[in-house]
Formats: C-alpha cells, structure tokens, sequence
C-alpha cells in the first residue's frame, strides 16, 4: 500500500481490535507513508474512531502491530506516543473550553522545552491562522466551531510532529470553514507534516488526499491513490452501506 | 472517619467563650473557620477537578496533620515555621502514597471504586492515628502569645492572623502554581478534558499526583491550625472536617477551586451567624442544610455556569457488574434451618448475642443493598434510618404505650415514610451527589435528634424502654431474642426477595444500569426511587426498633456515621443487590470479628482493609452484584 518511496511513516499491520465480545477492527492494514496525507473513509460505527484512538495509545489492540517510523508505539502511553512525533486533532475539537485561546494553542506545546522556539512557534501560527491573533485572551468555549477548529489545528502543530492525527476535521463547520480547514491541511502538508485524517465526508477528503482506505465494520474494503478512488462507483456503495462491497 | 462522634460534637462546636462579644467578632470567626475550611475543600476541589472523585479520606490527612502537628510541637520543640513545614510534607508524603497505593490501581475499575477506597482509606488512616496516640484528646500549643487586639467593635488575635496568612498565601501560591507552571496547566487541561491532556503529552498520572500532595499539605496544616485555635486535637476530628470540606466544596460547585475558597467563608459565615443567634449546638444542622439547599437547588454548586454539563455519568458506570453466584434453594432452606435450630444446642448466649447483631446489621444490609444496589443510590446515612425506626419505637412504647411489637412495626413506617420524604428532594442527584446528599440528611437527622429536645430529651437521650415482647410475652432470654430477630429478618429478605424477581425489581434495575433509557421507557424515576426507599426504609426502622428495645437506652449517637459505613462494607462484601450476600456479609464482618477475637478497637481497622481489598480485588462482592 505504500505508494512512496521507502518505509511508511506509520503502520498498522493485521490490528484486531475488540470492545469487550464486540470486535470492531478485523485484521486492519493501513499505512501512511512520509510527506502524504492518507484519508480513512467511512460510515457511522465503521471503526474509524478507534483507528485514531489505536494509534493514540487510547485504545490497545488484542493483536496486531502499530509502528510509527519504525519502532512500536504498542505499549506506549498516550503522552509518550505524542512525545514521539504524532499529534492530534481530536473529533470535535476538545478545546480546553476554560482556559484561554493563547493557553490553548501553548498547551500544544507540553512536550517542548524550548521556550524561545516555542514563542517563535506562536507567532508562526497567528501568520498561518490570522483571526486568532485577535481571540487570544479569549475563553476558548466562546469561540465560533470554526475558529475552535483553527484553535485546534495550531495546538497540534504546536508540538512541531512529524505526523498529525485528525478525527472528522470538517464535522459541524459552515461551508466557509470547510474549505478553509481543507486548504489549512493542505498547507500544514505541504511543510512537511504528514496527516492521517479520519473523515466521513469523501468527496471532499479525496480532494486533498493522496492515498485513502474505506473502512466498513471494521474491515478495509478499498484501498488506493485518492485520485482513483474519487471516480470509483464503489466508493459510493461503500459509503452508503452496500452489503456487496465486502 | 471512624470514632464515634462523642467528642466531636463539643470539639466543633466549642463556643468562643469570653471572647465572644459582638457581631464583628462573629464574623472575624466566620472568617477564619472559612479559611480553615478552604484549606480542606480546596484540595478537594483539585481533586475532584482532575478525576471526577470525592475525596473522603481528606479529613484523615487533617487528623494526620494535626497529630503530626502535635509530635512536632509537644515532643521535637520545633518553632513555628519550622512546624508549619514538617507538617505541609509529612501530609503530601501520606497524599501520595494514598495516590500511587490506593487509587491508581483503580484507575480503570467502575466508578464507584475509588469512592469506596477513599472511604476504607480513611478508615485505616483514623484507626491507625487513633491505636497510635489513643483516642484521648490532646492538647496541641499554638506557641503564640496569647493576647488580643482590639479592632473597631471586636478582638483579634496572633493566631487569627496566623490562620488568615496561611490561607492566603496558600490561595496566592495555588494561584501562581495553576497559572503560570507548567504542571499547573496540565492541572487545569486535564480537569478540562482529561483525554485531550493527554493527547498534548501530559502524563496525567502526574498531575494526580500533584494535586494529591498539594491536597494533603494543605489539609494537614489545616487539622494543625485547628488544633491550635482549640488548643485540642483528638481522632473525631476526621470526619467533621470531610463533612465541612464537601459541603464546602459543592456549595461552591464541584471542582471548581476558586468557588472552594468563596463556599469555604461562606460556611464559616452561616455557621458563625447561625451560632450567635440560635447557639452552638445548631452550628453542623446549619452547614447540612446549606448543603442539601445547594444540592436540590444548584447541585453544580453557587457559580457553576448553566452551560456546564452535569458532571456525573450514567449510574450504569458507577456499579460493578458481574454474574451473581447462584445459591441453590435446598442450601438456602438447610442454612435457614440450621440457624434457626441453633439455640437448641449447647452454645454460649455470648454466640447468639453475636448473631443477633448480625441479624440487625442483617436487616439494615437488606435495606441499603436495595437502595445502593438494586436502585443505585449509594447512600452513605444509612444510620439516619435505623434512628427514625428506634425513636419512633421506643417513643410510641414509652408515651403511648403502644404494644412493642406493634411500636417496631410502627418505627419501621415512620422510617419509611420520613426516610423516604427527606430523601425525596435528592432524587434527580446522581452518583457521587447522591452519597453527599444521603450522608448530609444522615447527619441532619442526627443533629435535629440532638436538638429537638421536647420529643427526643436531646443529648440525654431516651432510656428505659421497654424490652421486646410479643403478645403480651416478654422476650428476654437471648434465645427467643434470637428467634424473634431471625425470624424478622428471614420475612424480610424473603419478600425482597420476591420483589427482586418482580417486574419491579426489573424496573429498579433498568434505573440503575440506565436512567435515561429508563425515563424513555416511561419509567418515573421519582416514584420507584420512592418505592424503593420506603421498602428499604421500612426494613431498616424495623431493624433500628428491636435495638431500641434491645438496648433499652438510645441517644443521638447509638446510631452513627460508621454504622452506615458499615452497612455499606457488609453490602459490598456480599454483593450489590444481593439479598444472600447482604446477610452473608453481615455475619462475616459481625461473626468473624468475634470468632477470632479481635479486640474491638482493631475491629474497625479491619472493616477498612476488608473494603479495600474488596475494592481492588473483587468489587462485585462475594456472591456478584444483581
């Protein structure tokens, strides 16, 4: 599935994953390889969510293997995969609603020491998300979903990751902010950071993506460059449920 | 949390004496017991900020403080500064070892654990203070000169200002702290959204750790400080101040630290006011009451804005489930029988004296394993209970002369019918906020025993109350006092029993698991809960009714705080909800104690490493939840 050149970034290898009886993903393959960003499709109760929280360390799956550039995150805690280079854009954003947008976007930032770099770093996201600069004081609960959203992109890239993980970026913003938050990933790619990106919206995440997977109860059943899926008609059964896809 | 409250009463509630004099000086005291209160909910508020948990051994660190205090002062001659100090690290060191022992291998069991492990912990922490200094009140020596200032109408003191310094500079460095240090942030985010801290990297371990030092400092110097204002220190101490520090703590609103300190000088103001008009005997009825106002009005507390959503979970989370152990019926019937023809054979009247506290325990069990268990409403005043029944019995025998038998029926209807009307305002309250508001009605009840003298004769108490009888027949002899209470307590369990299987019991338990799904199955909350507090309630009066007349002398203390405790060990240890367990659970922690004559003393260190253990180890009890 690596469609670059070299070893992926990240791996899931054969993942099963189980919710007590309930089994949720059934030997999940996926891998992102470095510099792309790679889309996971999907319906409701797909697997999708989970997929995000395996590779955060929120979930452990019963059997499988999860690397990120080459060495195992299974095992890891949640805070020693991000110190790794992965962060993440939780689904619906989960902003620290009390404490202020500037607070917000440096908590992004726990796991640097640096400090000059990391003030460096602020002001590099007020130029990449310029409304911001006039929220900073603000109480983050009182921002617009999209600004949350922004809010929430600049807190992952605060932590300067290799990758990012984002579950539902678009999910509940207006159409304006939909497009924003697209050409936002674009550009965040286009630095160097790699996105793995969880999405229920295809046609607009193919748009940006390079490669993408479908997932359906827990297994892949389609995979390949973005740009050939978009015109698959399967997507579509897939998306929609079709029974045959499988 | 154990002692019975003998001294606790006068200890809290020692007047300011001569010194009192006008209102300033009635609210100078006010604000200095606010600030010793802050000192304790502050800590809880951390806590309860960061995961979602009450801390009830809270008030045992303030007792550790307070006899660490007293070790530094009266034995090591430390100066002041120098105590402050010794005290604020020896109680952080006991803070943590509770986090990393007690509560962190709980991290992932049902919510309802490390609720319960607080509570053993703060058992084993009482019990063991006490075994150490001996449950006499000590002094402890503020080492200030003793004079007073006068300031416009009223007097100040050294140690006022003291006091006042302390928690001043204590809310300045929390301030600092949470504001501008990086383990402060990860403080604030991860009691903001625990699951995103950790996605910034933040090891939330850590910051448990943190806020539990940080709560125990504060707590210990709080118990010091307070030993000193009293010039007395003595094991009581414990609960009173968990009581005031949650009371506090949700006036303000759970979690929140600034509110802590606001609902802290709040209380220390009712309560101040409260003693000048009405005096010091109403000073905890009127912190209870603040309480339960607060719970039933605002349960988010005073300043919790509207938009924060309620901070319990379903109640299906907060109870372990499991596959309960089914006990063949013939076993049940050989057991029964057994018992019952027990006093026919040569054994002591000191081993029926036992069983027959087992059966009483028994009924109380039956009562809170249906509320806790089968419901889901964990109360923690489950002794409020049995003192309605054993008033109510031992007044209608005494004044009306009503037969005994008839007056026991008779408590167990006024404790259901009372018990259930002051629990009624509670029932929208969830999880933790229903123990809170279970424990604040147990106390109420208590305290208007204590002082509503013209029915109850007050602190006297009531005594000479008739002995049990039946149909005219007098039941002295311990065996027909033990048939008689086995056979009250087998009637009971047997229409639980068959309540159980009903569709009533079916629609108790749909509530517990899921409330929601319950409500949108059209099942009115308000009535079962009702339902079930008058069954439960009328089990535990009948059970409070024959100790009336058992003992033949009761007072506003017979039924206590660690009673409710108590019952709520023995229903864990057989199982939520399950009827067996609950009387096998009572005659373990009644019976075993006695078997191997543990001397009494160590019995209740015991109960906390038996509720512990049961915590980490088997949280579905021995014979499973139903």
């Amino acid at each position: 599935m690596t469609n670059a050149s070299g070893e992926p970034l990240l791996a899931l290898t054969g993942v099963n994953t189980f919710y007590g009886q309930a089994q949720v993903h059934f030997d999940l393959s996926i891998s992102v390889a470095r510099g792309h960003i790679v889309c996971l499709l999907g319906g409701n109760a797909s697997g999708k969510s989970t997929t995000m929280k395996i590779i955060l360390g929120l979930v452990k799956p019963r059997s499988g293997e999860v690397s990120f550039d080459g060495a195992s995150l299974l095992g890891l805690s949640t805070p020693q995969i991000v110190r790794r280079g992965i962060a993440s854009v939780p689904e619906a954003r989960r902003l620290f609603a009390d404490m202020s947008v500037r607070e917000n976007i440096l908590m992004g930032a726990f796991v640097r020491n640096d400090r000059d770099a990391v003030a460096q770093d602020l002001d590099k996201m007020l130029t990449l998300f310029p409304k911001l600069g006039q929220r900073l004081s603000q109480r983050a609960g009182s921002l617009s979903g999209g600004e949350q959203q922004m809010v929430a992109m600049a807190r992952a890239l605060m932590s300067r990751p290799r990758m990012i993980v984002m579950d539902e970026p678009t999910m509940g913003l207006s159409p304006l902010y939909v497009d924003r938050v697209l050409e936002l990933i674009r550009t965040i790619n286009q630095e160097g950071v790699s996105v793995f990106m969880v999405e229920q919206n295809a046609s607009l995440a193919l748009e940006i993506a390079h490669e993408a997977y479908v997932l359906q109860t827990g297994k892949i059943v389609l995979s390949g460059p973005a740009r050939a899926l978009k015109d698959d008609p399967r997507i579509r059964d897939a998306y929609l449920g079709g029974s045959e896809a499988a | 949390m154990a002692g019975a409250s003998a001294s606790a009463a006068s200890h809290s509630l020692a007047p300011w004496g001569h010194r009192v004099s006008s209102w300033l000086d009635y609210t100078i005291n006010g604000l200095i017991v606010g600030n010793v209160y802050a000192l304790v909910a502050v800590g809880l508020a951390l806590i309860f900020g960061v995961s979602r948990l009450i801390n009830f051994a809270q008030g045992s660190i303030y007792l550790v403080g307070a006899y660490i205090g007293w070790v530094a002062v009266v034995q090591l001659h430390t100066p002041l500064p120098l105590t402050i100090i010794v005290v604020a690290v020896a109680a952080a060191v006991v803070g943590l070892i509770i986090e990393r022992f007690g509560l962190r291998p709980l991290q992932n069991s049902v919510r309802i654990a490390p609720l319960l492990a607080t509570i053993g912990i703060s058992f084993v922490l009482d019990q063991l203070v006490m075994l150490t200094f001996s449950p006499n009140p000590r002094a402890l020596p503020s080492q200030l000169p003793d004079v007073r200032f006068q300031v416009g109408g009223g007097t100040i003191g050294p140690l006022d200002l003291l006091i006042a310094g302390v928690g001043l500079t204590s809310a300045l460095l929390l301030f600092a702290f949470l504001r501008y240090s990086k383990l402060g942030w990860a403080v604030r985010a991860t009691a903001q959204d625990r699951d995103a801290a950790m996605q910034m990297g933040v090891d939330v371990n850590r910051v448990n750790q943190a806020v539990f030092g940080i709560a125990a400092a504060l707590g210990g110097v709080s118990g010091m400080l307070v030993g000193m204002y009293y010039n007395q220190i003595d094991t009581a101490m414990s609960l009173q101040a968990t009581l005031k520090g949650v009371v506090a703590e949700v006036v303000g609103g759970a979690g929140n630290v600034p509110g802590a300190v606001i609902g802290s000088l709040l209380l220390g103001l009712v309560e101040s006011y409260g003693v000048a008009v009405f005096g010091t005997s109403y000073r905890n009825l009127f912190a209870f009451l603040l309480l339960v106002v607060v719970l039933v009005l605002r349960p988010n507390g005073l300043f919790a804005s509207a938009r924060q959503a309620p901070p319990e979970p379903l109640t299906g989370t907060f109870i372990a489930p499991s596959r309960p152990v089914r006990i063949p019926r013939w076993a049940l019937a050989v057991a029964a029988g057994g018992f019952a023809v027990l006093p026919f054979f040569p054994v002591s009247f000191y081993v029926l004296q036992t069983l027959i506290n087992a059966w009483l325990l028994g009924m109380l069990a039956l009562s809170l394993t249906l509320v806790a268990g089968t419901i889901g409403q964990v109360s923690l005043g489950h002794a409020a209970l049995l003192a309605i029944g054993a008033y109510s019995s031992a007044l209608l025998s005494l004044t009306f002369s009503v037969p005994v038998g008839l007056a026991i029926i008779g408590g167990g209807l006024m404790s259901a019918a009372l018990g259930t009307a002051l629990i009624s305002p509670s029932f929208r309250l969830r999880g933790h906020y229903v123990s809170i508001a279970t424990l604040a009605i147990g106390e109420i009840v208590s305290l208007v025993i204590l002082n509503w003298e013209s029915v109850t004769r007050g602190p006297i108490g009531i005594s000479g109350i008739p002995p049990l009888s039946l149909f005219g027949y007098d039941l002295i002899s311990p065996p027909s006092i033990y048939w008689f209470s086995f056979a009250v307590m087998v009637v009971l369990a047997l229409l639980q029993a068959r309540l159980l299987t009903s569709h009533l019991g079916r629609s108790f338990r749909a509530i517990r698991d899921d409330d929601v799904a319950a409500r949108a199955y059209g099942l009115s909350l308000n009535r079962y809960k009702s339902l079930a507090f008058i069954f439960g309630g009328f089990a535990a009066g009948v059970s409070g009714g024959i100790a009336a007349h058992l003992y033949s002398y009761i007072n506003h203390e017979t039924f206590n705080t660690q009673q409710s405790i108590l019952a709520l060990t023995v229903v864990i240890l057989g199982g939520l909800g399950n009827v067996v367990g609950a009387i096998l659970g009572s005659v373990a922690l009644v019976g075993l104690p006695e078997v191997f004559r543990i001397a009494a003393e160590y019995r209740i260190l015991i109960y906390g490493i038996v509720l512990l253990l049961l915590v980490r180890f088997r949280p579905q009890g021995l014979l499973g939840t139903i």
